[in-house]
């Protein structure tokens, strides 16, 4: 197998590898800006320069030269090379900045080119805290600054489309954004002008940087040129948590973080995972998070009326007793997680009620092949798997209307908002209602309203439209939840270098509301139905053990990547 | 280079502008396209004929606003945004309308130790205009450009992207004037070498009208 040595360390590899690639995966850390692995390597920040040598050979046999020691004459390349775009041959020798003076100048004198006119706002750059530059300029830069001419002015906070602002001062000219048009995203919007110390990227005239993947230039963005547009100045990097949970929006089920402040979600960013949406999120995805802060309910209300917890399932459990089971319409939810919905099918047939049907949230034409698919829900893929089949809006208000129906159940979904039937034309029935917002509009004809966690606050598992199963994780806590305490709450670095002596979390914002797990549980013990459970790690392990749709999907499996269930033929 | 090293500031280019071609103009002809498809074929792909047939629009229209640069992409089947890159990249594109003919006068290092400012100033003056604009009659456009790459011949300027003239005088920049008002282009001129004036009858290149002899450059007025 060939080998390469780099710092003196030998390592084997297999097939063509870019070196720079090859030094990140083993753990040599490399400064650089314009490498992304989804992309081309234009090798043009000229930061990851190292020393490239390779064995002596001698013209005439071919045979390697070697020392009086018997050990290979290696000969270096008279340049320093950009490791990103160099491909490793066998036998190579490399000297990073570990091993060698001439590297460690090198990238320092880099970083001082790359500083002369970049802005020193770190102060108020939304970037600063996790910025490459920042980063990279304290670890391998130089001191100070020795350019002693005033800094190039370029255009600053300039809308390049609806959701993204430039700052071209702090452009670094990496070209990411550029290469993420054309290579990745291919909506060709972006492109670096004029030349020289004056060229930044720009959209040409008459264009908008408004393509459904826009936001992810933000992200790649080494610097704080790129910034979003309703994120900027909203919250430092150290002032959040971040938590690697999925994204709810659509079916694809994106891995994404949820960085929060003050128990508010305050932006969407991806997490790479290769079989999902590798390192990309689409700008709805990162957009539809205002339904996680705003208009929550605060507590159960049993007509209208707020109540304690105990009362609301006591109500809940009133409006099901004593009533024939096949006169009970339970309701699932492609935005609820399998371990909800599988409670509730469970109570479904506790209580002899045929089993749960969903309402889909198909929106024909809106899926791209890529991150955005025709279904706006998260987990009908799981609600299928389960034996719970969508049905149409028509179908449902048949049976109302044919008086077939006197208790519906809904679990966290809006059965009016989609069209079934309005809310007064609920009145002859019991509803009792899982809701996520107060702008929910069977809330006006639901006799129990159960404020439900929503897919941020709750653990939980979805499967996604490619029947990838994938666990929710709760990014913000929920009133009732010591955020200490759960240890699935991502954390900020306050959680982590604070003492326990200081105030360093805040119970702001705190939603009064229950995740299904909890909650259908406690409806089931008033009822009288046995539903111990210790908590949705447990569901999921009887899920995926007695049902073969769900094999091998328990919490541990799924870890943060999620695992990939064996096709049912089923399409949600 | 100089003015902008004392007030650095980079503009941000009109992103909404209203069409100057009209739509009925805004056409390649036949043997155009047949022109810009025969240079496609020259490459492994279209991009790589982007700058002839920039070129080529702009020898047509005079000069490439957006639209022109959109025709450009279009003809040649690539993204508009890599056409407008490349477009902005050159100076020697001209983004705005420019006068019929346009003096590049080399200001860089060796013009301007030869008097290469001096010219530019006597074109200026004798002109009434300033660098990087257009008289009103719209016939000239002064400009100082960075090295030509004709240092032997300091101080020189450039006619429209083509001919070089070069040792430049006050007496030399009269007469250029009177002559391009009169749409008359001085000839593509050769800078010969001393040591090639007996030899080869003081012409190196037998493929050009004219030739003039180098001279050791003066020494600018202002530059000491």
């Amino acid at each position: 197998m060939p080998t390469i040595t780099i710092d003196n360390q030998t390592f084997e590899f297999e097939g063509q590898q870019g070196l720079l690639q090859f030094c990140l995966d083993n753990g040599v850390d490399l400064p650089h800006f314009c490498y992304h692995p989804a992309m081309s390597a234009p090798a043009n920040c000229r930061q990851c320069l190292v020393e490239v040598g390779m064995p002596q050979r001698d013209r005439a046999t071919g045979e390697v030269n070697t020392d009086d020691e018997g050990n290979p004459v290696i000969q270096f390349m008279p340049k320093l090379q950009t490791s990103c775009s160099m491909q490793m041959s066998d036998g190579m020798v490399v000297k990073t900045h570990r091993s060698s003076e001439l590297v460690k100048r090198a990238q320092k004198d880099t970083l001082e080119f790359l500083l002369i006119n970049h802005p020193l706002d770190c102060p108020i750059c939304d970037q600063a805290g996790h910025c490459p530059l920042q980063n990279q300029a304290y670890k391998h830069g130089p001191e100070g600054s020795r350019f002693e001419f005033e800094k190039v002015h370029k255009p600053k906070h300039i809308d390049l489309g609806p959701r993204v602002v430039l700052d071209g001062e702090r452009c670094i000219n990496c070209t990411r954004c550029v290469r993420f048009t054309r290579e990745v995203s291919n909506s060709d919007q972006l492109t670096i002008i004029e030349r020289g110390v004056k060229n930044y990227p720009m959209t040409p005239p008459g264009v908008d940087f408004d393509e459904p993947y826009s936001m992810n230039v933000i992200d790649i963005c080494p610097v704080g040129a790129l910034t979003s547009k309703e994120h900027r100045f909203k919250a430092r990097i150290w002032e959040m948590s971040k938590t690697a949970s999925i994204s709810t929006v659509g079916a694809k089920g994106s891995n994404c973080y949820y960085w929060v402040k003050d128990n508010q979600i305050m932006k969407v960013t991806p997490r790479t995972n290769m079989d999902v949406n590798e390192f990309w999120l689409a700008d709805e995805e990162r957009l539809a998070y205002s339904t996680f802060n705003e208009n929550r309910p605060e507590g159960p209300t049993v007509e209208g009326a707020p109540v304690s917890w105990e009362m609301a399932w006591k109500a809940a459990a009133d409006c099901l007793k004593g009533v024939e089971g096949s006169r009970i319409l339970f309701l699932g939810s492609a935005w609820a997680t399998v371990e909800d919905n599988y409670l509730l099918a469970k109570m479904a047939d506790a209580l002899g009620a045929p089993a749960p049907v969903y309402l889909p949230h198909v929106e024909k034409g809106h899926g791209d092949g890529w991150l955005q698919t025709d279904d706006r829900a998260p987990n009908a893929q799981g609600c299928e798997r389960l034996g719970i089949h969508a049905t149409s809006p028509e179908a449902i208000k048949a049976r109302l209307e044919a008086g077939e129906v006197d208790v519906l159940y809904v679990m966290e979904d809006d059965p009016v908002a989609s069209g079934v039937c309005s809310a007064s034309d609920m009145s002859g029935i019991k509803v009792v209602l899982h809701h996520y917002n107060t702008t929910n509009q069977t809330l006006e004809a639901a006799d129990v309203a159960i404020p439900a966690a929503t897919a941020v606050e709750t653990v939980g598992t979805f499967v996604n439209v490619d029947g990838h199963a994938q666990r929710l994780r709760p990014a913000k806590a929920i009133a009732g939840v010591n955020r200490t305490l759960s240890m699935e709450i991502g954390k900020c670095r306050a959680d982590r270098h604070g003492t326990p002596f200081d105030k360093w979390y805040n119970e702001s914002n705190l939603v009064n509301c229950q995740p299904g797990w909890v909650a259908l549980p406690a409806v089931a013990a008033e009822i009288g139905l046995e539903m111990n459970y210790k908590g949705p790690k447990q569901i999921m392990e009887e899920v995926s053990s007695s049902n073969p749709a769900f094999s091998g999907a328990t919490y541990s499996a799924m870890g943060e990547l999620g695992v990939r269930l064996e096709s049912t033929g089923v399409t949600a | 280079m100089a003015d902008f090293i004392k007030n650095p500031v980079v503009g941000l280019p009109d992103r909404k502008p209203e069409p100057v071609i009209p739509a009925d103009q805004l056409h390649f002809s036949e043997a155009e396209k047949t022109q810009i498809q025969t240079w496609i074929s020259q490459y492994p792909s279209a991009d790589g004929a982007v700058m002839r047939a920039l070129w080529l629009a702009q020898e047509k229209f005079g000069f490439l606003p957006p639209e022109v640069i959109q025709l450009v992409a279009d003809e040649l089947g690539i993204p508009y945004t890599n056409a407008y890159g490349v477009a902005t990249f050159y100076t020697q594109y001209f983004k705005e309308k420019k006068g019929t003919y346009v003096l590049d006068v080399c200001t860089c290092f060796s013009c301007q130790l030869c008097g290469g400012f001096d010219m530019l100033h006597y074109l200026e003056e004798k002109l009434g205009v300033h660098k990087g604009e257009t008289t009103d009659d719209g016939v000239f456009t002064v400009q100082e450009a960075e090295c030509l790459g004709a240092c032997g011949s300091a101080p020189m300027l450039q006619i429209t992207n083509g001919a070089y003239v070069h040792n430049l005088t006050k007496e030399k920049i009269d007469a250029l004037v009177d002559a391009l008002r009169e749409d008359k282009m001085p000839a593509f001129t050769s800078v010969t070498l001393p040591q090639d004036e007996d030899e080869m009858g003081g012409n190196r290149r037998t493929d050009v009208e004219s030739t003039e002899t180098y001279q050791a450059g003066p020494v600018s007025e202002t530059t000491r």
